[in-house]
């Protein structure tokens, strides 16, 4: 688990990348419910981070509702039915915001997108 | 709000007829992690003695207000202060004594498997640096002050040696001051960034807030006059800027991409602008 890469050279701030990535291993599977984060020490020692920055990012998954924290026992995922539809179709639209930005950029037209998804997404269906 | 742990107080340090600390003050808090960069000779080695109380300001004063006392403050140079006669083995025991240790935290050191019958004098830099880092860990300081030893010790070790030092912030809430060139390594440790030139500080901002207010862009010609930046350079057939500081507005009014830069990126625009400044007063 935890097999990621953080970049002080993004435009997220490293704590976010974090969050985005520990919200990844939940909507993939491999965080479940009730599952025990790593404890912050060592997930600070694991990704070179300042301790702090995991617990502000552990801090901000809990006020967001995904984990739990008990006294002196470390964080865990959420037991309650985490809403795990609109945090996917939320992460979605991000990705796809950023995805859009980059392909405006490049100077592709509406239809040139419409043609691609067209292709890809037909392409893997047809694969599976 | 965080404790201070450190109040530097109108601090100024001559030596000879120049002034190498300039009238500094500031605070650190406990458990922060801070690094210090700044171009050669700007006065950042001088200032962390200031800290350690190797050295005495000629005007202001250095406060450690919670008491921390001398026993808990590690400074670490390129200027070892070990005993060159000593065996590791003396060196080790010795120290123990003196800050009444009960056990000894090889850590890093007992990875490096040296053998500890060896004389202090016959190790080599790296090997010095390391045990001179090893035996500070020990002593889980309050305030652990490095002064650009870590790209010494080879790319294993120093793994291992920052590992350590994330496991001593966690564990003793240590403030960590780091004065370093290279950062690619450490680059997501330091929450407080603070550039020196000529004695002050010309920036300090938390990490996050300068990646977010430094940003390149790479254009053909001279950018708009709006854009303030603290240093430009050519790049191929284009020229680099290095535009602080950057708002978000920015990105609507003109036409050009502001990328985001590492840390290295932007120590570098930093000092970089500074000869620039030097050259042309």
């Amino acid at each position: 688990m935890f097999l990621f890469n953080i970049d002080f050279a993004s435009p997220l701030p490293l704590y976010r990348q974090l969050i985005h990535l520990i919200k990844l291993e939940i909507i993939s599977g491999r965080l479940n419910s009730g599952d025990q984060l790593p404890p912050i020490r060592e997930l600070a020692k694991l990704l070179k981070l300042n301790p702090n920055t995991v617990a502000k990012a552990y801090y901000t998954l809990e006020s967001e509702g995904f984990t739990e924290s008990r006294r002196g026992s470390g964080n865990w995922v959420s037991r309650k039915e985490v809403q795990l539809d609109s945090l996917r179709r939320s992460m979605v639209e991000d990705e796809w915001r950023i995805f859009l930005e980059k392909v405006l950029k490049l100077g592709a037209t509406a239809r040139d997108i419409r043609a691609l998804m067209e292709r890809d997404l037909t392409d893997d269906q047809d694969h599976s | 709000m965080i404790k201070t742990i450190v109040d530097v107080q109108g601090v100024r340090v001559k030596i000879g007829k120049k002034t190498i600390v300039d009238d500094v003050s500031l605070r650190l808090g406990r458990g922060e992690a801070i690094l210090i960069a700044g171009p050669n000779g700007s006065g950042k080695s001088t200032f962390l003695k200031c800290l350690a109380g190797v050295i005495l300001p000629d005007r202001g004063k250095v406060i450690y207000p919670n008491g921390t006392t001398a026993k808990k403050i590690r400074f670490i140079s390129d200027q070892l202060s070990l005993f060159e006669n000593f065996s590791v083995r003396q060196a080790m025991n010795f120290h123990k004594r003196i800050f009444g240790l009960k056990q000894m935290e090889y850590g890093v050191f007992a990875e490096a498997g040296m053998d500890e019958s060896r004389k202090i004098r016959h190790l080599s830099t790296g090997e010095r640096t390391l045990l001179n880092l090893s035996l500070a860990l020990s002593q889980q300081p309050d305030v652990l002050l490095i002064d650009e030893v870590i790209h010494v010790i080879d790319p294993y070790l120093r793994e291992k040696f920052l590992e350590a030092v994330i496991d001593l912030m966690d564990r003793c809430l240590t403030t960590v001051i780091l004065v370093n060139h290279t950062f690619s390594e450490v680059e997501k440790i330091p929450e407080r960034v603070l550039v020196m030139a000529d004695g002050r500080f010309i920036v300090d901002e938390q990490a996050e807030e300068l990646g977010m207010r430094l940003k390149k862009v790479v254009s053909e010609s001279e950018i708009s006059p709006e854009i303030p930046f603290i240093f430009s350079q050519p790049a191929g057939p284009f020229i680099e800027y290095f535009v602080y500081p950057f708002g978000p507005e920015m990105s609507d009014r003109f036409p050009y991409e502001f990328q985001a830069v590492d840390l290295n990126q932007i120590i570098k625009a930093f000092i970089g602008g500074q000869y620039v400044q030097k050259r042309n007063p």
